[in-house]
């Protein structure tokens, strides 16, 4: 049943079918929604006690030992708690989902918005009045002038204000997340067995550097076995008495308390064993990887450090453990199921910006399913359908689910994927093997990590345990630099000097002219920006070294080099360009209308967009309507936005970050388009001051794609992948009766085939729904790709009078659209 | 060889293997009371008005030459994007001579040209644009209007050059043109997807404007001769939505080969707006809703498909 030939597949699947979602599970994942947040201030006050103790004690001790023993600390002081119900236990709080202040990263945020946490419109925390004292009284005034955001300001805080509007620098105030550890060995070895192994690394060392490393990455791991102890030791409390467990007892009465009885000495005796052993059954395995992860978010407060190819390193466990009958495979399922809520019991509390870019405080569990091996052999097996049947039942945030897709992907997976896409939760997202595999390479990968390759955060591309990719490092507003090319360096936002003055759309005598100021221009910035990330990474290895996480990357041991300072193999650095959509519709409108055809006098058009087309509706509207668009599958305009992306890896190319590793780009800005569409004024595609940019990453601007998916995806496809080896985005929405419909799923599947050999990296798809329906009536120009097919016959879904277009709201309602 | 194009759709899903483009040909040889697309019957390019796009700013009124256009009170019926009677502008098409001086002074494209002259060549580049998505699903090309058969030359010059560039072939057709040049079809054309309305002539009649005596021989000329095909019957209230033909035609259909499927298509209300749009008179203008799953099981059942 459990084998990877076809019939045993089979079997799985239509077994898998049956299983419905348990009591258990429906009830935790109420108790895990609904609970309001807090901001938790309890591991802040802990790591700054044991700074001050380190303070009186050993105030010449390096960062990497003070930043372990305050790790320890955490791990043996913080509140602990197991919920009724629960069968993988750990969190890094006692409440669920609380907002974490995490000092030795920056304060400065929280000082300026405590106040205003409970009541800010995205992602609002709850807090205690003790809490808000003990911070501005005993947190922050230690801190001051101490942390990595003060290190950085003090160091490039002036360069970083001046080309921000261009290039917006990350993780300048919080640690580097976008990791995959290396969970494999941390399942093989156990953190005793990983400690071992760094205490055998340290006999013989003789730099002092190292050895701090070395021990400091050891301690870490007794902390780890000592956190993972104390569930054990809950547990029996609660068994005996002397605790309790939080939430509502689950009914059944006395039979009920039996069973948990005995699910609560299974809990024990698991946790006993992890803290000195590695794990030797499936629910173990679960149990380990979530209390790896936990302990890392606890080091390091980061965004996203994500568990890659969960269906491969976790198959074994599952495969020797239904050989074995020790497990069911409903067990199984509600395993995982539990694995899943524990995801969503993390969040990661942003500051008011960060919580604008990336709404709903998504915390990139990032597990990643399916895909081929390094001989190109189909990877997917039963457990990978065990993932997909997860998502189905809960349809949460986390994980952000990832289905990796190659040309002999199985048809059995492609539409599994299908049809939990179709549930609208917009996951499994999925991402292309062949384009991926060769793109890491490029970029100095090793054909078979680059084959292991899996997603961290959202959609940037990590090979597993192995890399620091930093892919988040910075952000480059493509459209500001243009802007500013036009207007000789002034914002056409506030007029303030940002750029080089190479003259203005008045002035450039020629397109040509036109489009060399614009390079000079993104240039210019690229050197300034490098020079900036290149100090906020040497920062963090001063100021945040890691050692439990540089436990599980590979290399920092063998070379007794944290991984901030470049211990891992790999040491990439990532840039997001962005965004291809708006430069191709900007420069190709540019190049027609006001150079080639001279239909519009390149003064006028110049006072438009100094005036955000006051008065020149008309015009605006020339400029979205008698220019060809991206997404449309048109040769020409389609180069332009593949030719600038071009261009600016090229500037990358060559850099070598502080870590010793490349810089390359991505395609991406999930949801940052908004807030950095705020940053840039009216432009000549159309787009009025402030309005978002396009979505995602390559995705077309939206409503300007008309002919359907097929050509969005060969615009797209005409970008030169390769040189995106950060990642890419593409988000696409269709009707709900493509997955519903079985015939109209197997041309959706087929679209997927048709992806996999586009050479697209990523493609993401949402289900429309009602209220995009409603929006699409309010504002029809945002919308105008939209079809709905009724009975033989497709049309525009904004063509259709007010009545038909409510009929159709209703039935989409219920599905049937 | 040129013919009249008014559409050219990617990723076509529901006419024909795989993943298609359907190409839309002007010119239809029947009138159907309930025709979906309205604009594709006559045979030459037509002006055309879209008022969802349309910002009422008249610059077309001021460019046409021979005062074709005009707009209406503003003040009369209630402003915005959302099209209702005929939309912001009136074309009056006796005066129109479509010089196309309104489509390039139009800032939103809101009125353009349905149906415009294309090559053989220039249709099927547009076409193999999606060569990639063709060859991983077994899709190609579906020649749809108006009708195929009203420009038959080109038709059958543009299936042989897919064929002759590996893509697989479909037409969507009432079959109403003479059995000599249907038969010419035959290679070129790797699936059928004929329209049958009515067996009873005077129903066909009714609904149609013609005689349906040469579509039932042609359907018989295509199933002796091995034609892939599948038959799709309309289902209009009031015209073809009744037992009597439902059992008609699935029994014609039955009757001419024993592995020919019989498709029955729902009611589209939507056409009602290109109706609106081009000021036409809609015979199911009364009509707008679909018949529910019941009603679609039952008329399934009447033709005895499961």
């Amino acid at each position: 049943m459990f084998e990877t030939s076809s019939g045993g597949l089979l079997g799985l699947r239509t077994e898998l079918d049956g299983i419905p979602m348990s009591g258990r599970i429906a009830s935790l994942k109420a108790h895990t929604i609904v609970d309001e947040r807090w901001l938790s201030l309890e591991q802040a006050l802990i790591i700054t006690e044991s700074y001050k103790e380190a303070d009186r004690l050993r105030p010449d001790e390096a960062k990497v030992l003070r930043r372990a023993r305050a790790l320890d600390a955490s791990l043996r002081k913080i509140g602990i708690d197991i919920a009724q119900g629960e069968l993988i236990v750990g969190n890094r709080t006692k409440g669920v989902r609380d907002g974490v202040v995490f000092p030795e990263a920056g304060n400065e945020w929280l000082f300026r918005e405590i106040d205003s946490l409970a009541t800010r419109p995205q992602d609002p925390f709850s807090v205690r009045p003790e809490d808000k004292t003990r911070f501005l009284e005993e947190v922050y005034p230690y801190w001051k002038g101490k942390t990595l955001e003060d290190y950085i300001q003090v160091n490039v805080g002036a360069l970083n204000k001046e080309i921000g509007k261009v290039a917006k620098i990350n993780q300048t105030d919080h640690a580097q997340g976008h990791i995959m550890p290396d969970v494999k060995s941390w399942l093989d070895k156990g953190p005793a067995g990983l400690r071992a192994a760094a205490l055998a690394r340290l006999e013989g060392e003789g730099d002092p550097t190292k050895r701090d490393f070395l021990v400091a990455v050891a301690l870490s791991l007794e902390g780890a076995s000592a956190f993972i102890l104390r569930y054990a030791e809950l547990a029996e409390a609660i068994l005996g008495g002397e605790a309790a467990e939080s939430g509502t007892p689950a009914p059944g009465g006395a039979t009920g308390l039996e069973r948990r009885r005995g699910e609560l000495c299974e809990i024990a005796r698991i946790c006993r064993a992890l803290a000195v052993r590695p794990p030797e059954t499936f629910h173990e395995a679960l149990q380990s990887a979530w209390f790896l992860f936990v302990i890392l978010q606890m080091e390091s407060n980061a965004s996203s450090f994500s568990p890659g190819r969960m269906d491969q390193y976790l198959f074994p466990y599952f495969e020797a453990d239904l050989a074995a009958k020790r497990l069911t495979l409903a067990s199984a399922l509600e395993l995982l199921e539990c694995l899943y809520l524990s995801f969503n019991k993390i969040v990661y509390m942003r500051n008011s910006e960060g919580a604008k870019y990336f709404a709903g405080f998504p915390i990139g569990f990032n597990v990643t399913i399916g895909g081929s091996d390094a001989a190109g052999r189909d990877m997917s097996n039963g457990l990978t359908y065990l993932f997909l049947k997860a998502q189905e039942h809960l349809l949460l945030p986390q994980p952000n689910l990832t289905a990796r897709l190659h040309r002999a992907s199985p048809e059995d997976f492609v539409d599994g994927c299908a049809r939990v896409i179709g549930l609208g939760s917009g996951m499994p997202q999925v991402v292309n093997d062949e384009s991926i595999v060769p793109a890491l390479q490029r970029v100095g990968v090793s054909h078979e990590d680059a084959s292991n390759y899996g997603l961290v955060g959202c959609v940037e591309l990590s090979t597993q345990g192995n890399n620091l990719g930093w892919s988040d490092a910075a952000m480059f507003n493509l459209s500001k630099a243009l802007e500013l090319a036009l207007n000789g360096g002034l914002c056409l936002l506030s007029g303030k000097k940002m750029g080089l003055d190479l003259g203005n759309l008045g002035t450039y005598a020629s397109y040509e002219e036109l489009h060399a100021a614009y390079r000079a221009e993104v240039r210019s910035f690229v050197d300034r920006m490098i020079e900036a990330c290149d100090f906020v990474d040497r920062a963090h290895a001063v100021m945040l070294p890691s050692p439990f996480l540089s436990s599980v990357i590979r290399d920092c041991v063998g070379k007794g080099i944290d991984v901030t300072a470049g211990g891992a193999v790999y040491n990439l650095s990532g840039i997001q360009a962005i965004q291809v959509a708006n430069i191709a519709d900007s420069l190709a409108a540019l190049k027609l209308l006001v150079y080639d055809t001279k239909r519009v006098p390149a003064a006028r058009l110049l006072e438009a967009l100094r005036t955000d087309w006051e008065g020149e509706e008309k015009l605006r509207q020339i400029f979205i309507h008698h220019a060809p668009k991206y997404g449309n599958d048109i040769a020409w305009v389609d180069a332009i936005g593949s030719a600038e992306a071009s261009y600016f890896a090229s500037l990358l190319e060559g850099r070598v970050n502080a870590r010793g590793g490349p810089y390359h780009m991505g395609l991406y800005t999930v949801s940052a388009h908004v807030p950095m569409g705020k940053n840039v004024g009216a432009g000549p595609d159309g787009r009025k001051a402030g309005s978002p940019l396009a979505d995602g990453g390559v995705s077309p601007m939206y409503g300007r794609d008309q002919k359907g998916p097929t050509a969005v995806l060969k615009s797209v496809s005409a970008l030169d992948f390769s040189k995106a080896s950060n990642g890419t985005l593409l988000n696409m929405k269709f009707v709900p009766s493509f997955f519903t419909v079985d015939e109209d799923r197997r041309k959706f599947n087929l679209l997927l085939r048709g992806f996999v050999r586009s050479g697209i990296h990523h493609a993401q798809f949402n289900v429309v729904n009602r209220e995009d329906l409603l929006d699409a009536q309010e504002h029809p120009e945002r919308h105008r790709n939209l079809t709905i097919r009724v009975a033989g016959y497709t049309a525009y879904f904004t063509e259709l009078a007010a009545d038909l277009q409510d009929e159709i709201i209703e039935r989409t309602a219920h599905g049937l659209s | 060889m040129n013919g009249i194009v008014f559409d050219i759709r990617r990723f076509s899903i529901h006419d024909g293997d795989g993943i298609r483009s359907s190409v839309y040909l002007k010119g239809c040889p029947l009138r159907c009371q309930w025709c979906q697309n309205p604009e594709g019957q006559d045979g030459r390019p037509t002006l055309w008005h879209f008022p969802s796009k349309c910002i009422e700013c008249g610059d077309c009124v001021a460019a046409c030459p021979r005062g074709a256009l005009s707009s209406r009170d503003k003040a009369a019926a209630p402003k915005g994007p959302k099209p209702d009677a005929g939309g912001f502008i009136r074309i009056d098409r006796a005066r129109c001579d479509e010089c196309g001086a309104c489509v390039e002074a139009c800032p939103t494209a809101s009125l353009g040209f349905v149906g415009r002259p294309m090559s053989v060549e220039e249709v099927l580049d547009e076409v193999l644009a999606d060569a990639v998505f063709y060859d991983v699903s077994g899709g190609g090309l579906t020649l749809s209007g108006g009708d195929p058969v009203a420009q038959p030359d080109f038709s059958l010059a543009l299936l042989r050059a897919a064929k002759a560039k590996g893509l697989t072939t479909a037409i969507e057709s009432c079959l109403y043109l003479s059995t000599a040049k249907l038969l010419e079809f035959l290679p070129v054309t790797d699936l059928f997807l004929a329209d049958l309305k009515a067996v009873d002539p005077v129903l066909h009649n009714k609904g149609t404007g013609f005689d349906n005596a040469l579509i039932l021989r042609n359907l018989w000329e295509l199933a002796d001769a091995g034609a892939r095909m599948k038959v799709r019957l309309p289902l209009i209230p009031g015209h073809t939505a009744t037992r009597e033909n439902v059992e008609a035609v699935a029994a014609f259909v039955r009757s001419l080969r024993g592995d020919i499927e019989l498709e029955l298509l729902n009611f589209n209300p939507l056409a009602r707006d290109k109706y609106r749009i081009a000021g036409l008179t809609y015979a199911l203008d009364g009509v707008s809703t679909r018949f529910s799953e019941e009603e679609m099981r039952r008329f399934r059942s009447w033709a005895g498909l499961s």
